[in-house]
């Protein structure tokens, strides 16, 4: 195994870079936090037992979590099918309207919900004027928190599912059609199964998710229903508390860890790649009963609408004065391009968009580039060593984002010599390490799955022609899971483009990103305006993001969605 | 066909943005520590409202390159601790007092007497040591609309509000602990009952007195602000700064009355400080003797609404600032016991107190 | 040419080859033929270099190769699903193993042009994606791409076995031509033992990870060395012991009572033999026939032991079920084990 020079590199990178910038500042973070005086402080452990609330913030986040898990899959898996299975009219449409959780999410999308389901939203209001007697507040707690992480967290899905749903065989589909297998057996049967290891890597992504819910149980979840990630962020930045929010986040991190293991073992155990030949390209599937296919288009479009409204009330809020959003009147005259004039108002108001896309494209194209090497060495030589730098490589799952910027802050403001000696604290360096370092495991759970469903004998048929392991990768493996690496690199880019929780104690104060400035620009006693300059950043945010999407991936899933109407069936 | 466009100008964008950078990464260089020269970088937390626009562009006049970044308090005061062994900023104003308490105990600010020290009450500062100098100082207040709440209802003392049930669910408390005002409020409420046998130096009663505060509180609505929720009925009453009273009445056409308790309200001072280590000492020196000067303080104070610490910059403070300023007695705090303890009172009362 | 030297594999507890001794000499037509997991594709892909032995060694062209990396062994493979590159045109494919080499694009060109002609595939569908083409079609693709680089070995691993079986055995016949044509030597690797028997010069028959026989096709059929061999190649008769011991005492003095002993169909004469001297003569009553067209299967009951037989249909009336029929069987070509 490390006898190609690649695998050797790859390692020698890994192990470099996991030593570095994984083990070593959360090492150095945990110790300082766990071990105050040298000696083991149980401290953490006996307070957070003793507190009510955290055990029941904790208990309602695993709640969500789990809950998540079913619910995700549901709607998930309902969106990739009357997108890219059945055949339902209007499908790009549909596709467009469920796609709107790509380009937006936080805070945001929290209030874009709130502002019409919520205790004064318009659908509460209208509704209230028929029914006066109906609970204001019926949108808030668990169920409005599942409710809209559900329907925000479908993101995955959308891109991974249906570019795995794409590569299901369609002779299979149509050998058990001709068996008389019904349209549910073959999806419960042929389809559903053949798309296991992506449902299960997007799995662990939702748990993950869940867990980490922060932003919609704090607008949403009421005094009933809040999650430990508020807390966990209140307590990482209280130097006093940060063992509480380190060992919560553990908590969470190995819970985690635990379902990716459980996982792991599922992935290995079955078979999931097609053995035909060349996979027959899928055709989409009518739904032969009359009713059924009717319930599934009112309910593909009910969706589409419940998708569709928050962003178009974003857009249309960026436009209106912050005071008639609050009071939840909006009139013609509320209509102002004031918001805008704000923000571009503001000197400089294009550099922080400049710094942030550098900073997301070179992390995002970092990260997948290196994950991709690393993915597939993982992949391909299952070991204990290998084995046991996969989990280091989950670290960053474990520790919130703004306890691995501190880690890395504290660890780095001297010269190390796992660096050649620089000091890279004050330096642009360490916003940009910051930002690989937390993308590392989203990127490399998905690419490992999209390489699980890569045949091997195509590596054997390459190696056998003479091709060396660089040559495989480049020219036979890389252009299989490009789809979804490119997917992975959108996501991270858009994902970074607004970060805040790293950049607070990273970014060169020459350089400021996207997310400070956002902060800044809605910060200030003064500044009642700080709602609608969001909603600004957002439409603007939202347009980056789609470019974004477009660029890497709608172009060339476009192509080929081109592709497969340009082919007909040639196969006799 | 297309996934080649697609990868060449992925690669070109990537290439691009590699050169970008490096050129960033050039003048890091520059800025970096351990060079006396380029810009001054300002850390504060009171840059928003264009003030740090403001500040920059007065300074440019008075002959000094500055840049401003801003953060929130708690960040910030984070980010300077954290940055402590190899710090990126020279100076930084804004924080409450509190907060620069913890930089000085994290020695992370250094002494220095400015040229302006006998025009302040010393007392507003780090009497002590000097390690940092007041500049503004305002008031945690609850504040209520006169137009929709009967002067007969307004409580006299905050406690009130959570004594009986009259006022449940009907006054904002901010859960947000990590942020400043919140954790004024915390301090505010406990002060009165300092006690060194009680738990974390507060006796039962006073914590009989956070559960109350929050147990009958609605939460803060993150993304709504407290004027919204008072001009649609939500609550009546909740605590902001002094500072922005003014702008908020113009905006919701409330008129804001202020609970005066007997003991008084909550000051914090905004402060200023070398930070330690900084290799441009003299210069941030230099910012701090004509950013406290009475006259750039004053005209601050009439452009942003402050209450200036400077006694001689005062006179040119908005008349109704120093109206209200000066009709709210000062609450005594023990500063240094809640600096020492306000890490652990936030945590006891995030465990336990809160909603 | 290749020689598999006392080969072991094994992966963690299975062995999948306890020991493995085989010659193919050069340009031979050589099949491992066997059921499913008795370690043919082992040994085929431990040829390839994609199985590292976990003892023994590989032998080509006289010189150890157990080492050796496999783009270094000069061998070619066709895989059962082809493992054609989606990503790539058909022309791409083929011209892969060519681009690893840095071959100048006029001569890749010409290379690729040369072996789409011998494998029969127009410039039409060179231009074409991979899986816009019939099964048929990318089988030979994933041949073209084997042999355009000329390897002294082909190895093809069940190539035949997703193929409907009418294509199946027209393919055969292209396979073995094209073989024949380019005197190549070649592993092919099989379950079928029509396919073994038609296209091979010699055969290897596996069982459980180990070789029960090799020869020619016609040894293998006429003188299985093992009754596993000779069940699994072609259709036979089992007789029973009380048949065997009728034989006997009808004059088959040579056969042993107590061994395993087997027939092949067609050795069943309804006929007299022309010299009748070496045949013992049974009775029995058709219970069956099947007719296939140039020959025809009976079954008969034989006092009790069913006993098949197959006869060419020379146009006389056949017999019908419920008639009499006599057997004519040689002793010697009975075999036993």
């Amino acid at each position: 195994m490390l006898r190609s020079p690649l695998v050797l590199v790859v390692a020698l990178v890994t192990v470099w870079f996991i030593a570095t910038f994984l083990i070593f500042p959360s090492a150095t973070l945990l110790i300082g936090t766990f071990f105050p005086d040298g000696q083991l402080s149980f401290r953490a452990f006996e307070k957070l037992t003793s507190s009510e609330r955290a055990m029941n913030s904790l208990w309602h986040s695993f709640l969500l979590a789990g809950t998540l898990a079913v619910t995700v899959n549901v709607v998930g898996i309902f969106i990739v099918l009357v997108t890219d299975y059945f055949a339902i009219r209007g499908a790009r449409i549909l596709w467009l309207g469920y796609a709107t959780t790509l380009i937006y999410g936080g805070i945001v999308l929290a209030a874009g919900y709130n502002f019409i389901y919520g205790r004064y939203g318009f659908v509460t209001n209208a509704v209230g004027n028929w029914f006066p007697d109906i609970d204001r507040d019926w949108f808030s707690g668990y169920f409005a928190v599942v409710v809209v992480m559900t329907l925000a967290t479908t993101t995955n899905h959308m891109l991974f599912l249906g570019s795995s749903l794409a590569k299901i065989d369609y002779q299979t589909i149509e050998a058990a059609r001709n068996m008389g297998a019904g349209t549910v057996r073959i999806l419960w049967r042929i389809v559903l199964p053949a798309l296991r290891p992506m449902i299960f890597a997007v799995t662990v992504l939702t748990f993950l998710t869940g867990l980490g819910a922060l932003t919609a149980p704090i607008v949403l979840g009421g005094t009933d229903f809040q999650t430990i990630a508020p807390m966990i962020l209140t307590f990482s930045k209280s130097s006093s508390s940060q063992d509480l929010a380190a060992l919560l986040a553990i908590i969470l991190g190995l819970a985690t860890i635990v379902l990716l293991a459980m996982m792991n073992r599922a992935e290995k155990s079955g078979v999931y790649f097609s053995v035909a030949k060349v996979a027959t390209p899928l055709q989409k599937q009518k739904i032969p009963n009359r009713v059924t296919n009717g319930v599934v288009h009112v309910l593909a479009y009910a969706l589409f609408v419940v998708y569709a409204t928050p962003v178009l009330l974003i857009v249309l809020f960026s436009f209106v004065d912050s005071t008639a959003i609050l009071r939840g009147m909006i009139t013609w005259d509320a209509l102002t391009f004031e918001n805008y004039a704000t923000v571009f108002g503001t000197p400089s108001v294009l550099r922080p968009f400049v710094v942030s896309v550098i900073y997301s494209a070179l992390a995002s194209a970092i990260v997948v580039v290196g994950m991709l090497f690393v993915a597939r060495v993982l992949q391909k030589y299952r070991n204990p060593v290998t084995g046991l730098l996969e989990y280091l490589l989950h670290i960053p799952w474990i520790l919130p984002t703004i306890l691995i910027a501190l880690a890395l802050v504290m660890t780095f403001d001297r010269p190390q010599a796992l660096v050649g000696g620089q000091v890279l604290t004050g330096t642009t360096s360490l916003l940009l390490v910051a930002y690989i370092v937390v993308k590392i495991p989203f990127t490399l759970r998905l690419l490992k799955a999209a390489f699980a469903s890569v045949p091997e004998s195509l590596e054997d048929a390459a190696r056998i022609l003479g091709a060396g392991s660089m040559f495989t990768l480049r020219k036979v493996l890389f252009p299989l899971v490009i789809p979804t690496a490119a997917a992975i690199t959108a996501l991270n880019f858009n994902s970074l483009l607004d970060d805040y929780d790293a950049a607070v104690f990273l970014y060169h104060p020459l350089f400021q990103p996207l997310g400070i400035a956002i902060k800044a620009s809605t910060e200030g006693e003064n500044n009642l305006d700080s709602m609608s300059i969001t909603f600004v950043y957002t439409v603007l945010l939202m347009i980056i993001m789609s470019l974004a999407m477009y660029l890497v991936y709608g172009r060339s899933g476009a192509a080929s969605r081109r592709a497969r109407r340009r082919k007909p069936r040639l196969i006799p | 066909m297309h996934k080649r466009t697609v990868t060449a100008s992925s690669i070109a964008f990537v290439l691009l943005s590699t050169v970008a950078l490096t050129s960033c990464s050039a003048a890091t260089d520059i800025a970096a520590s351990g060079d006396a020269s380029g810009t001054l970088i300002v850390y504060t937390n009171s840059n928003s409202d264009g003030r740090g626009e403001w500040i920059t562009e007065q300074a440019a006049a008075a002959g000094l390159d500055i840049e401003i970044v801003g953060l929130g308090g708690a960040d910030l005061a984070n980010r300077i601790v954290a940055e402590k062994n190899n710090p990126v900023g020279d100076v930084v104003f804004g924080l409450n007092n509190m907060f620069f308490e913890t930089l000085k105990a994290e020695d992370a600010v250094s002494a220095y007497t400015p040229a302006w020290s006998d025009e302040v009450d010393s007392t507003a500062g780090d009497t002590e040591d000097g390690a940092f100098w007041p500049l503004v100082e305002q008031a945690i207040v609850m504040v209520y609309d006169t137009n929709t709440v009967n002067a007969a209802d307004v409580p006299t003392e905050i406690a009130d509000l959570w004594d009986g049930d009259q006022h449940t669910g009907n006054y904002e408390v901010n859960t947000a602990l990590g942020q400043a005002t919140p954790q004024l409020m915390l301090a505010s409420l406990l002060a009165p009952y300092a006690d060194e046998d009680g738990d974390l130096g507060i006796s039962d009663e006073g914590w009989d007195q956070v559960q109350g505060y929050f147990g009958h509180g609605s939460p803060a609505v993150e993304g709504t602000d407290l004027y919204a929720r008072l001009i649609r009925g939500e609550v009546d009453f909740g605590v902001i700064p002094s500072s922005g009273i003014t702008s908020r009445d113009a905006e919701y056409g409330t008129v804001t009355g202020v609970i005066s308790p007997q003991d008084g309200v909550p000051y914090v001072t905004e402060q200023i400080a070398v930070i330690h280590g900084t290799p441009r000492q003299d210069r941030a020196e230099e910012f701090i003797d004509w950013f406290g000067s009475s006259d750039v303080q004053g005209q601050f104070a009439a452009k942003f609404a402050a209450y200036p610490v400077n006694e001689k910059a005062r006179v040119q403070a908005l008349p109704a600032v120093v109206e209200l300023i000066e009709s709210l007695p000062k609450q005594d705090i023990d500063w240094a016991l809640t600096r020492e303890h306000i890490g652990e009172w936030i945590e006891k009362t995030e465990l336990g107190y809160l909603p | 040419m290749i020689r598999f030297d006392h080969i072991e594999v094994r992966f963690g507890e299975h062995t999948a080859i306890p020991e493995l001794n085989l010659e193919v000499k050069q340009g031979e037509f050589f099949t491992l033929l066997g059921p499913s997991g008795c370690g043919k594709t082992t040994a085929l892909r431990t040829l390839a270099g994609f199985i590292e032995p976990t003892k023994g060694e590989i032998y080509i062209d006289g010189q150890a190769a157990t080492k050796r990396p496999s783009e270094k062994r000069s061998v070619g493979m066709v895989f059962q699903n082809y493992a054609l590159f989606p990503s790539m045109s058909v022309w791409e494919n083929i011209a892969f193993g060519l681009k690893v080499r840095k071959t100048k694009k006029m001569q890749t060109g010409a290379l690729v042009a040369e072996i789409a002609g011998q494998v029969e595939l127009t410039s039409e569908q060179l231009g074409k994606n991979v899986s816009e083409l019939s099964g048929g079609q990318q089988q030979r693709v994933a041949i073209a791409r084997a042999l355009v680089l000329k390897p002294r070995i082909l190895l093809l691993d069940e190539p035949l076995s997703n193929l409907d079986a009418k294509l199946r055995v027209q393919l055969r016949a292209q396979l073995k031509n094209l073989q024949r044509e380019l005197g190549i030597t070649t592993v092919y690797v099989t379950h079928d033992q029509e396919e073994a028997l038609t296209m091979s010069d010699r055969i290897a028959v596996f069982n459980h990870g180990v070789v029960e026989q090799v020869g020619t096709p016609e040894e293998i059929y006429n003188h299985s060395s093992t009754e596993f061999v000779c069940t699994f190649v072609g259709a036979i008769n089992k007789l029973s012991d009380e048949l065997v011991q009728r034989l006997q005492r009808g004059g088959g003095t040579a056969l042993h009572p107590n061994k395993a002993s087997y027939l092949r169909l067609e050795k069943v004469s309804l006929q007299p033999p022309a010299n009748a001297g070496g045949s013992i003569r049974l009775e029995g009553i058709v219970a069956e026939r099947s007719y296939h067209g140039a020959h025809s299967t009976y079954t008969i009951d034989c006092s009790g032991s069913m006993i098949r037989a197959l006869v060419p249909e020379s146009g006389a009336a056949p017999l019908t079920p419920g008639s009499r029929a006599e057997l004519h069987i040689a002793p010697s070509s009975i075999l036993q084990y």
